[in-house]
């Protein structure tokens, strides 16, 4: 009915646009993903600030210029005050440092760039995991090693409820380097043994028991002995809840 | 057979697919970018609302935090009301809570915790301010916390040097909570091996590591 050309014309036209569209989903789907377009986000900060030299060569703990982190929801960026906690005396003149100078001076804050963002129609609550003593390496990975720091977790909702479901196989349990509270005594010895900062805590990582109802999740109750009011207390990670409204709004 | 432009086509397109499922395969290592991720949908990802530490076109200032009204505090904060040379006056006006539970080890554990992350940076976790990182980048002369003379300092003043700062230290009052000063103050004195604290098993314990 229709000419050899035609024919050859369709079958030709039909394999280039399917492969098109293959290619644009392939793009479209996987391209797009977080684990793929979010992860290695490494912005150019306003100070060259090296998560290598301070955390890890210096081993200052990571609450010392997050503080607070275990109280708030955010983990807050440093104030410039912190900055120059040291800085006043150490490296005072560097150029690098200018902008930090200017900021203490002026009390305009330094516009640091944020990498790490979940959608605005999520609440992601630090205290709560630091809490449960999760190391922040579980989903900001090991930042001690990174000069400039990249994203290293996709943050995408299967991400989070592969943990919430499964924490055991995916915490890092608290390492001394963090800061966070695990309601153990270390040895001094141990402390300066620059490795062991490094190293989780591995009776920390508890196992996941379902409890009572595991569609509100929550934490062991078994850990807190003592209670101070204001001091945070530990507790062991149990399974995450896996209901919309614990994350979304 | 003769090349045509659609085997050429065909071609790109293999070879497009190709990297890109090399770079699906490798993408966490090798994607490193400075720029902000691409939102194909936005999907309310990004809200005009106020979130913490984020600049807001809203206010004059384009923060998003509130600078708390004059003479007021946020709920849940304290402030320290006096300055570094108030000495006298801290001996009497800081007085430890009775609630801080004496020989816990939790308090003691406490305390290590918020000296390591807070003091260790300049005092080192043993106290003796010698290896530690600023020391080791030139800040000659930070006070070894276990010498007698600091020792010998009551709970109050040690309480007063934390929150007010003294000579080149800045105040930690905006850092530490004042039950985590009372739990370092502990820790520190088993660092000192103050007398007392031996006694308590604890604590012996404690120091002797």
């Amino acid at each position: 009915m229709f000419s050899r050309k035609f024919d050859k014309g369709v079958k030709t036209g039909g394999a280039i646009l399917s492969a098109v569209a293959a290619v644009l989903f392939l793009v479209g789907y996987f391209g797009f993903r977080n684990s793929f377009a979010d992860v290695g986000y490494r912005p150019e900060q306003p100070v060259p600030f090296s998560h290598k030299l301070h955390a890890g060569e210096l081993k200052i703990h990571c609450q010392y210029c997050h503080a607070g982190v275990e109280k708030s929801a955010h983990s807050p960026v440093p104030t410039t005050q912190t900055c120059m906690n040291c800085h006043t005396v150490i490296k005072a003149e560097s150029p690098k440092l200018q902008l930090v100078r200017d900021s203490y001076e002026s009390g305009k804050p330094i516009e640091w760039i944020r990498i790490h963002k979940v959608p605005d129609y999520v609440h992601f609550n630090h205290s709560r995991h630091i809490r449960a003593q999760i190391d922040c390496k579980s989903c900001h990975g090991p930042i001690e090693e990174m000069g400039v720091v990249s994203q290293f977790k996709p943050l995408s909702m299967g991400w989070c409820l592969d943990c919430h479901r499964a924490p055991e196989k995916n915490i890092v349990g608290a390492r001394p380097i963090s800061g966070v509270f695990t309601n153990a005594m270390h040895k001094i010895e141990d402390l300066k043994k620059g490795a062991y900062l490094f190293t989780p805590i591995p009776a920390q990582v508890g196992t996941s028991t379902p409890i009572t109802n595991p569609q509100f999740g929550g934490y062991h109750s078994e850990v807190p002995a003592v209670k101070v009011a204001g001091i945070p207390h530990p507790k062991k990670a149990g399974i995450g809840p896996e209901n919309c409204s614990a994350c979304h709004y | 057979m003769k090349l045509r432009f659609s085997h050429i086509l065909l071609l790109g397109l293999g070879l497009g697919l190709a990297v890109l499922l090399v770079m699906l395969f490798t993408g966490q290592k090798t994607w490193f970018s400075t720029n902000t991720p691409i939102e194909i949908q936005p999907n309310l990802d990004l809200q005009f609302k106020a979130i913490p530490q984020s600049p807001n076109t809203f206010f004059a200032d384009g923060k998003s935090l509130r600078e708390p009204v004059e003479g007021s505090l946020a709920r849940g904060t304290t402030t320290y009301p006096l300055g570094p040379g108030d000495i006298d006056a801290a001996e009497t006006a800081n007085v430890e809570p009775s609630d801080l539970p004496k020989n816990s080890e939790f308090v003691l554990a406490r305390g290590q915790n918020r000296f390591n992350t807070f003091c260790s940076p300049c005092h080192y976790f043993d106290g003796v301010s010698e290896n530690s990182a600023i020391s080791k980048k030139g800040w000659a002369g930070i006070p070894n916390l276990t010498r007698s003379e600091t020792a010998a300092l009551s709970n109050a003043r040690i309480f007063h040097i934390i929150s007010a700062g003294q000579n080149l230290m800045p105040s930690y009052a905006d850092k530490i909570d004042p039950i985590d000063r009372w739990a370092i103050i502990r820790y520190l004195r088993t660092l000192q091996k103050v007398e007392g604290v031996a006694s308590n098993p604890i604590a012996a314990a404690a120091a002797k590591n």
